[in-house]
C-alpha cells in the first residue's frame, strides 16, 4: 500500500511514470522507488518497465522525489507520463458532486 | 464502489503509464478512464515547448488554468512518454515574476536610456517605439532597423515578422537564435544536397542495426528519443552504439564504443572513416556513380571573426569564395582521403587505433543499417558546415542513406528550429522554402505571393546573429527588437561584443519575453508576452513534422503573443514612412495604407474569417484582428513550398492530425526523402533523386582537417567546452523559474578531470575563476558527476544567468554558415 503524502497544501498532485532499470537490478530499482515516501508501483513488464506513481502536494515534493529515483544507477531512463493538480480548497462541494455522479 | 477524487485522477495517471509500459492493470483502474466530465477538464493537444523532438503532450485545462499534462498516445514521436522538462510544462506559464506589462526606461516620466525601468500603457510603449524605429529609418536607412526572432516562435510569428522586416521596413536584418543552433547544418543540407532538412525521420530508430552520436548528448538532451533508441538496444541484442565526444557523459552509458576525441579532430575521424571505406573496397560503386558527384572545396576558410583579428588577415580564403569547389574524381578524392589513416588520426585524435577502426566498420560493412545522430558538437564548429558535409560523405559513399535505418539526422535544439527559422527562412539570407534572397528570382516569387511591387524585397543579405551584436556595438544598427531569446545570455562573448551594443546610447532596444531575463533586463523597453498554449501556432519538429494547437488558456491580464505585438506594431506605420516614393509609384493603391493594411489584413493573410474558428475556442489574437490571422499567415506562407518539395497540408487537417511529415502530397505525408517508393518527388525509374541539384546528385566533398580557431597554449592551457544539462533548455529563462528544475540542477559549475583539479591545488567545490583573453567567470569546481571531462578539457554549462559562461567565450564562428563555436576556446582556471 502507498504510504500516506503529507499534505500541507490545498493541493494534491499524482504523477506517474515509466522507469526503465537495468534487468539485473530490477529488484534494487523498485526496492528504491518504494522506499519513497508516496510511490506506489502498480505493474512491471516482461521486459522490466516499472510503472508507477508519486502522489505529493507540489510540484516541488514531486520533482523532489523524482530526482531521488532519476539518478539511481541501475536505471537508464525515467520517463514521467501523466501529471494532475487538484486544487482541494472547495473539498466538501466537491465530495458531493462525486457522490452524485456515482449514483 | 467507493472512489474520490483522488483515486480518479490517480486511476487515470496509472492507466496512462500502463499503456505506454504495454502492460495490463487492474480493471478498477481501467473502467474509470474515460470520464472528463467528473474532473471538468478540459484535454487537447500541444506539442512541448522545449526542444526540437516535437513530442505530443496533452494538455487539461480547469478553470481557465493548466492543471494536468501527458505524453500523447496518440502522438507517434513520443508515444505517450514525456520527459523531465515535459513534466514541468504546465509550470512554465506560472512563474512568479512573469511580466504583465510594459517596462520603459524613464526619467520623470519620459524616456531615458539611463533611467530606471516604469510600467507603460501598450500605447505608450508603441508610440516610443514607432518613434524610434522612423528616427532611425529617416537617419540611416532600412540597414538601422533589426530583429532577433526565435526558433520557438510559430511559424505564424516567424512568417509574420519576415514579411514585416523583409517586406514591410525593407531590411534583411533579421535572425533567428536558431543561427546559434543549426545554422551549420542547413549550410551542409543546401551544400550536399541543394535541399534543406534530414531526408530520414524518427523511425529510423526502429529500424537501424547501429546508431552513431557525433557530439550529441541524446541521453540528456533529447531524452524520447533516447529511450526510443534504449528501446532498440535493448530489445535487440545485435544493435550497437557508438558515442563520440570531447567529454564523458551520460549517453556514454549505453555505449558499446565510447570515444573522447580532442576538440576539432571530429574531421580527421569523419575522413579516416571515408578512407576507410575506400582502403576496404566498401565503396558502393553503383550508387556513387549514379548519384553523386565529388567536389574539391576551398581551404583556409578563417574564423568569421572581425576582418582586423590576426586570424583573419592570416586566412587565404576568407572572402566570398571561402564556399567554393570545384569538380574532382572519385579517384582524386580517394587520393586525398589517403593521408587520414588509423595512425594519423588516432594520433591527432587521442582516440585509440581499434576504437576507430570499430567505428569504421559499423559504415563500411553493407550488412548494417546505420543512423548518425549530431547536434551542436558539428553545428557549433567554425568548420560545422564541414562537419556536416564530411558525414554526409560516409552515408553516401556506402549507399547507406534514404532508406529505413539508414540516416544521417541533423537533430535541432529548439521546437520550431525547423519549423519556423529553416522552413519559414527567419534567417538575414534567407526566403520561405529555401529561397534565398540574393537570387533575384526568388525575390520575384516573394513578390507575387506578397502581391508587392518589383524591387520591394533587398537583395542583400542582413546582420545575421553575431554581425548583429557587433554592428548594434558599432552604432550602425540602431532601432532592434529581440523576441523569444535570451542572446544577452545565449551569444558569446557579450562582454566585449554584446552588453556594448545594448547600451550604446545611439541604440533602442526592445525585448519581448515573458520573463525579466538578462537581454530584457539589457534593453530599454521590455514587451511581456504570452506563451505556449496562450495563443494558436504552429511548430516543425526535427523530423519535418509540422503540428499545431489552439489556444487554451488566456494569457496573464496585460501579456500578449509576439503575434500581436509584430502585427498590432504594423499598424503605426503608414507605407509613405517606411517605402520610397519611386516604389509607392509602381503600386499606387498601398498610398495611404498602414503596413498592417498592406502585409495583413488586405493580403491574402486576411481573407479567412473569424467564422472558421470553433465557436468553443480562445483566439484573442484572431479576434483582435478581426480575421484568423493564424490561418491566413500559414495558408500565405504554405504557397511558397507547395509543388516545390515542401508541400504542406491544409492549415485545419495540421489540428486533427498528430502532425504530418512533409512534403505532404495528396494527403500523404513523406517518412524518407530522396527514395523512389517513399518520395513523390522522385523521377520514376531512378532509385535514388536528390532533387534538390539539378542534375539529381548529391555532392561528395574533399575537406580537411584544419585546427580550431584557439586551442590551449603555455598561458591559457585548457580547452573550454560549453553546453546544456537536462534540467535547463537554453538559457534557462523558463526552467529556472521552476524551483524544483533549479533545485535538481542549482548553479552552473565547472566539470574538470579530478588531476587537472589537483595540479591546480583544487578541490571539489572550491571557488574558482575562469579566466580568457576576454573575460572572466565565477564558478565552483566539479570533478564528480555524470559530466565526466578528460584531462586538459573543461566543460561548463551555460543556463545560469548568474555565471555567464560567454564572458569568457570566444566569438569565433564558422564563416559559412555564421554559427558560433561555443564548444572551444582557450582558458585558464585560478583559485580565488
Amino acid at each position: 500500500m502507498m504510504k500516506n503524502a503529507e499534505s500541507t497544501t490545498s493541493e494534491y498532485h499524482v504523477a506517474s511514470f515509466v522507469a526503465y532499470p537495468i534487468l539485473a537490478q530490477l529488484n534494487e530499482v523498485k526496492q528504491a522507488i518504494a522506499d519513497i515516501e508516496g510511490t506506489d508501483i502498480h505493474a512491471t513488464s516482461d521486459e522490466g518497465k516499472i510503472v508507477f506513481t508519486i502522489e505529493g502536494n507540489s510540484y516541488r515534493d514531486i520533482g523532489t522525489k523524482m530526482d531521488i529515483i532519476r539518478v539511481h544507477k541501475g536505471l537508464i531512463n525515467l520517463s514521467p507520463v501523466y501529471h494532475q493538480i487538484l486544487d482541494e480548497s472547495d473539498n466538501e462541494k466537491i465530495e458531493e458532486q462525486y457522490t452524485e455522479l456515482k449514483k | 464502489m467507493t472512489i474520490n477524487r483522488r483515486e480518479f485522477i490517480k486511476a487515470n495517471a496509472i492507466a496512462a503509464a500502463a499503456a505506454v509500459a504495454g502492460v495490463s492493470i487492474p480493471a478498477v483502474a481501467s473502467n474509470l478512464i474515460t470520464s472528463s466530465d467528473i474532473t471538468k477538464l478540459k484535454w487537447d493537444k500541444a506539442p512541448c515547448r522545449f526542444c526540437g523532438t516535437g513530442c505530443s503532450v496533452n494538455v487539461g485545462v480547469m478553470d481557465g488554468k493548466v492543471v494536468a499534462t501527458h505524453g500523447d498516445i496518440k502522438s507517434p514521436v513520443n508515444k505517450g512518454l514525456n520527459c523531465v522538462k515535459g513534466y514541468f510544462l504546465s509550470k512554465i506559464m506560472y512563474g512568479k515574476d512573469r511580466l504583465t506589462t510594459p517596462l520603459l526606461r524613464m526619467t520623470n516620466g519620459k524616456y531615458d536610456k539611463e533611467g530606471e525601468f516604469a510600467p507603460v500603457s501598450w500605447d505608450q510603449a508603441f508610440n516610443v517605439m514607432a518613434e524610434k524605429a522612423k528616427d532611425a529609418l529617416k537617419k540611416d536607412g532600412p540597414e538601422a532597423l533589426g530583429m532577433f526572432g526565435s526558433g520557438q516562435w510559430t511559424v505564424q510569428e516567424g512568417y509574420a515578422a519576415v514579411k514585416l522586416m523583409k517586406a514591410g521596413f525593407r531590411t534583411n536584418n533579421i535572425d533567428p537564435n536558431a543561427r546559434h543552433c543549426m545554422a551549420s547544418a542547413v549550410g551542409g543540407f543546401m551544400r550536399t544536397f541543394g535541399i534543406d532538412e534530414p531526408m530520414g525521420c524518427y523511425d529510423d530508430l526502429e529500424a537501424a542495426d547501429a546508431f552513431v552520436l557525433w557530439g550529441s548528448n541524446m541521453a540528456e538532451m533529447h531524452p524520447i528519443l533516447w529511450t526510443r533508441l534504449t528501446d532498440r538496444r535493448l530489445s535487440s541484442p545485435h544493435v550497437k552504439v557508438a558515442v563520440l565526444s570531447t567529454f564523458e557523459h551520460r549517453s556514454f552509458d549505453l555505449a558499446d564504443n565510447g570515444m573522447i576525441f580532442t576538440p576539432q579532430t571530429d574531421l580527421a575521424i569523419l575522413n579516416y572513416i571515408a578512407n576507410y571505406i575506400i582502403k576496404t573496397d566498401r565503396v558502393n560503386k553503383e550508387f556513387v556513380s549514379k548519384h553523386t558527384n565529388f567536389r574539391l572545396g576551398e581551404t583556409d576558410i578563417g574564423y568569421g571573426l572581425r576582418p582586423e583579428h590576426p586570424l583573419e588577415q592570416a586566412a587565404k580564403n576568407n572572402g566570398k569564395t571561402a564556399g567554393s569547389s570545384t569538380q574532382i574524381d572519385f579517384e582524386e578524392y580517394a587520393e586525398f582521403v589517403s593521408t587520414y589513416t588509423v595512425e594519423y588520426v588516432a594520433k591527432l585524435s587521442g582516440v585509440p587505433e581499434h576504437k576507430l577502426e570499430a567505428l569504421a566498420e559499423l559504415y563500411a560493412d553493407p550488412k548494417i543499417k546505420v543512423t548518425s545522430f549530431w547536434t551542436m558538437g558539428f553545428n557549433q564548429h567554425t568548420r560545422g558546415v564541414w562537419a556536416n558535409n564530411l558525414v554526409y560523405n560516409i552515408h553516401l559513399l556506402t549507399g547507406k542513406i534514404s532508406t529505413p535505418g539508414n540516416s544521417p539526422f541533423s537533430l535541432t535544439g529548439q521546437p520550431s528550429a525547423c519549423g519556423t527559422a529553416r522552413e519559414v527562412g527567419t534567417f538575414s539570407h534567407r526566403l520561405p522554402a529555401d529561397m534565398v534572397v540574393k537570387n533575384p528570382k526568388h525575390r520575384a516569387i516573394a513578390e507575387k505571393i506578397w502581391d508587392l511591387p518589383e524591387g520591394t524585397v533587398p537583395p542583400k543579405p542582413g546582420y545575421h546573429a553575431a554581425l548583429q551584436n557587433r554592428m548594434l556595438k558599432d552604432g550602425k544598427l540602431n532601432f532592434y527588437w529581440v523576441q523569444c531569446n535570451n542572446n544577452m545570455q545565449a551569444a558569446a562573448n557579450i562582454n566585449e561584443e554584446g552588453y556594448p551594443g545594448y547600451r550604446n546610447p545611439k541604440n533602442f532596444i526592445v525585448v519581448s519575453d515573458p520573463y525579466p531575463t538578462v537581454t530584457a533586463q539589457a534593453a530599454d523597453l521590455i514587451l511581456p508576452t504570452a506563451m505556449w498554449v496562450e495563443k494558436e501556432g504552429v511548430y516543425g519538429n526535427a523530423e519535418r513534422r509540422t503540428q499545431s494547437w489552439y489556444q487554451m488558456v488566456e494569457a496573464p491580464q496585460g501579456a500578449k503573443s509576439d503575434l500581436w505585438q509584430l502585427v498590432e506594431f504594423s499598424k503605426r506605420f503608414n507605407i509613405e514612412d517606411v517605402w520610397p516614393e519611386e516604389l509607392i509609384a509602381k503600386k499606387p493603391n498601398v498610398r495611404g495604407k498602414t503596413l498592417f493594411d498592406v502585409l495583413y489584413k488586405d493580403a491574402s493573410v486576411g481573407k479567412f474569417s473569424l467564422d472558421e474558428i470553433p465557436e468553443d475556442r480562445l483566439n484573442d489574437d484572431a479576434r483582435d484582428f478581426g480575421f484568423y490571422i493564424q490561418k491566413g499567415l500559414f495558408e500565405e506562407y504554405a504557397s511558397f513550398g507547395r509543388g516545390h518539395a515542401h508541400d504542406l497540408a491544409p492549415y485545419d487537417t495540421y489540428h486533427k492530425e498528430r502532425g504530418l511529415r512533409w512534403p505532404v502530397v495528396n494527403g500523404k505525408e513523406t517518412k524518407w526523402r530522396f527514395k523512389e517508393g517513399s518520395d513523390p518527388y522522385v523521377k520514376a525509374g531512378t532509385g535514388w533523386d536528390f532533387y534538390g541539384h539539378k542534375d539529381g546528385r548529391a555532392k561528395i566533398f574533399a575537406l580537411p582537417y584544419e585546427p580550431a580557431a584557439e586551442s590551449p597554449d603555455e598561458e591559457y592551457d585548457l580547452w573550454l567546452s560549453t553546453g546544456r544539462v537536462l534540467e535547463h533548455w537554453h538559457s534557462g529563462s523558463m526552467t529556472q523559474r521552476v524551483p524544483e528544475l533549479y533545485k535538481a540542477m542549482p548553479d552552473a559549475l565547472v566539470y574538470m578531470h579530478p588531476d587537472d583539479a589537483k595540479k591546480r591545488g583544487m578541490r571539489r567545490g572550491d571557488l574558482v575563476k575562469l579566466i580568457s583573453r576576454r573575460g572572466e567567470v565565477q564558478t565552483r569546481v566539479e570533478t564528480r558527476g555524470r559530466n565526466k571531462p578528460p584531462i586538459g578539457l573543461v566543460f561548463m554549462p551555460w543556463f545560469d544567468a548568474s555565471r555567464l559562461v560567454n564572458k569568457v567565450t570566444l566569438d569565433a564562428t564558422d564563416p559559412l554558415s555564421k554559427q558560433t563555436d561555443f564548444k572551444k576556446c582557450a582558458i585558464k582556471i585560478v583559485k580565488v
